[in-house]
């Protein structure tokens, strides 16, 4: 489903070269529920966004089914990140000056399904996560949990065969923490979705089949 | 489609202040433009408006006029009359014998204009547009019989001037048969003179020289040619080269409306200063917009935005204020618009109406439009174009 070969990753801050990625080589086979945990500035995070199509490695390749994503266009790119990936942030990352169902209907937006099919499918998603009565509120008006919910049905929207979360539980208690691993769990054995968590809680981890570590910018051991 | 714009105008409604302020500079621009052309299109109406009406007339005077400025070289006499009313196309030609003389009304003294006409000519000096209001015209038959503009009527002596009383012009008692309608404007001079038959105009003014010959044509396009042959034909007669000017209505018309095109232009330049400034300020805002939203703009390319969304969004936004802008603009500009009319109406006492062209309006609008997608091309086109890791990390 998802390999990468020798991947690699410098960022350049001014003259000097920071290595962020050491050539990694994995494989991620469909369906399989995997937790990359390591301590911050490991590469992690770069990782995932290589395999997020959000970033180009520096040298090396990342094949999402079977194509070379080094070699697409941007737009190209974004076609994978509407169509095959949903993303998961600390963050949340939800646009403010939107509801939730809006929130949640905007990547079908970008994807081009027409309005009522949006509304319909977001709410569904909604009460998927067990958010059908906060569907009209802003995020301001949601708890950090409930964002993480609303963020998950948004990644769930165009019905992606992977979730990439990057510290999904990194800011919500451990008790909520829980409650999103579960959802995540069930997408994964349920849907039969592919699942990649990035975290440094090795509690989170815990709850993925597959756990790899790693350490300035390489893969430790499985 | 409907769902893009309903995007942007949310992101316009999260920054209502901002908005209206970038909103207001475009409206003030646009304004700018379209009050001062309605006026100015209004001014050249009232202008030119009247010049039309008396298109068929050629002003044939011995001497060199240009705007403002005549220069008396001599007069005319009947042998010139005679040749111009020979000239092809020439349907009526009349002379007038004028000059300034002493005018008395119940002890009040002052020196008027005084034109000898010929009553056969009335029509070819009038034409359709000078109109007798009190009493009647002269007749060839009256003697000591005057008719008054009609500032003298009413405004160079304290009393009123009306039909059947009498006046002293020269020395010699006139009886007033008839007063003209109000003219104003290009025959203002109408108002201020007096007309008296040609025959006791030659007594009274003490010669028969010819001051002004008025030519009408049959067919206006002719006129310029007519005018040179009028100026050659003369020119001729008395021996000296240029010593004729013959001013077509047509011609006067033309240079006006140059005259009015560049004033036009002018005023339209300056007013485009403000849009110059206006469009910076939607840039201005634009570009703070983006940069507020980097993060956002990274979530949503993360979520799969293309370029193209990303870049039509922030186009439709800036698009949006502008045509906002523009409305806004257009209605302060008829405002305006009357508002300048009306104060030159009661600064000067000439009303010069506001017209506002339905033209002039759509194209305030579409100016508009063109200034915002304009100003928001850079700071769409750098939004589109943020990395999505990069943005997503903005905070």
């Amino acid at each position: 489903m998802i390999r990468t070969e020798h991947l690699s990753k410098v960022y350049r801050m001014g003259k000097i070269e920071v290595p962020a990625l050491r050539d990694v080589s994995l494989e991620i086979e469909e369906g399989e529920f995997l937790a990359i945990v390591g301590p911050s500035g490991s590469g992690k995070s770069t990782l995932l966004n290589m395999l997020g199509c959000l970033d180009k490695p520096t040298s090396g390749a990342v094949f999402i089914g079977g194509v070379n994503t080094a070699s697409l266009s941007e737009n190209e790119l974004a076609e994978i990140r509407r169509e095959k990936i949903g993303f998961i942030f600390q963050q949340f990352n939800l646009i403010h000056s939107l509801t939730a169902l809006e929130n949640v209907a905007l990547p079908m937006f970008f994807a081009g399904v027409n309005s009522d099919a949006r509304i319909k499918r977001a709410a569904e998603l909604l009460a998927k996560v067990g958010l059908e009565k906060r569907m009209h509120h802003k995020p301001s008006e949601l708890s950090g949990g409930q964002q993480q919910r609303v963020a998950i049905a948004r990644a769930l929207s165009n019905n992606p065969a992977v979730i990439i979360g990057d510290e999904p539980t990194g800011n919500v208690d451990s008790e909520t923490g829980d409650a999103i691993m579960g959802i995540l769990e069930g997408l994964n054995r349920n849907e039969g979705r592919t699942i990649i968590v990035v975290t440094h809680d090795t509690e989170i981890a815990a709850h993925a089949p597959r756990v790899i570590r790693m350490k300035d910018g390489r893969l430790l051991e499985e | 489609m409907k769902d893009i714009f309903l995007l942007a105008y949310r992101d316009i409604k999260e920054r209502k202040a901002r908005t209206s302020l970038t909103l207001m500079g475009i409206a003030v621009g646009i304004a700018a433009v379209i009050a001062l052309m309605s006026v100015g299109y209004g001014f050249e109406q009232s202008v030119t408006g009247e010049l039309v009406e008396m298109a068929d007339l050629i002003f044939v005077m011995p001497g060199k006029a240009n705007f403002g400025n005549y220069m008396e070289l001599g007069s005319f006499n009947e042998r010139d009359l005679k040749d111009v009313e020979r000239i092809g196309g020439v349907k009526e030609a009349a002379a007038m014998i004028s000059g300034m003389e002493e005018v008395e009304y119940r002890g009040e003294k002052t020196v008027m204009r005084v034109i000898g006409i010929d009553t056969r000519d009335i029509s070819a000096i009038f034409g359709e547009v000078v109109k007798t209001g009190d009493g009647r015209d002269l007749r060839d038959n009256d003697h000591k019989a005057c008719l008054i503009g009609h500032s003298i009527a009413n405004d160079y002596f304290d009393e009123e001037i009306g039909v059947n009383d009498r006046i002293n012009i020269g020395g010699s008692k006139f009886r007033v048969v008839g007063v003209l309608e109000k003219q104003g404007g290009f025959r203002s001079d109408v108002d201020s003179s007096i007309y008296i038959t040609e025959r006791d105009a030659k007594s009274i003014l003490g010669n028969d020289e010819i001051a002004q010959i008025t030519v009408r044509v049959r067919d206006i396009g002719e006129a310029e040619l007519i005018a040179e042959e009028i100026e050659e034909r003369i020119d001729e007669n008395h021996k000296l080269d240029d010593f004729t000017s013959a001013m077509t209505m047509g011609s006067a018309i033309a240079q006006l409306k140059t005259i009015f095109t560049l004033l036009q232009a002018v005023l339209v330049a300056i007013a485009s200063i403000s849009l110059i400034v206006a469009s910076i300020g939607i840039m201005n805002t634009m570009l703070m917009s983006v940069m507020e939203r980097t993060h956002e703009i990274g979530i949503m390319k993360a979520i799969g935005a293309k370029n193209r969304n990303v870049l039509s969004l922030f186009l439709l936004e800036s698009g949006m204020v502008s045509v906002a802008g523009g409305v806004c603009g257009c209605v302060l500009g008829i405002i305006g618009a009357n508002v300048i009319s009306i104060g030159i109406g009661a600064a000067f006492g000439e009303a010069i109406p506001a017209i506002l062209r339905p033209e002039v309006l759509l194209g305030g609008i579409v100016v508009a439009v063109i200034v915002g997608v304009m100003s928001g091309l850079y700071p769409a086109r750098k939004a589109s174009k943020m990395s999505p890791v990069e943005a997503v990390r903005y905070e």
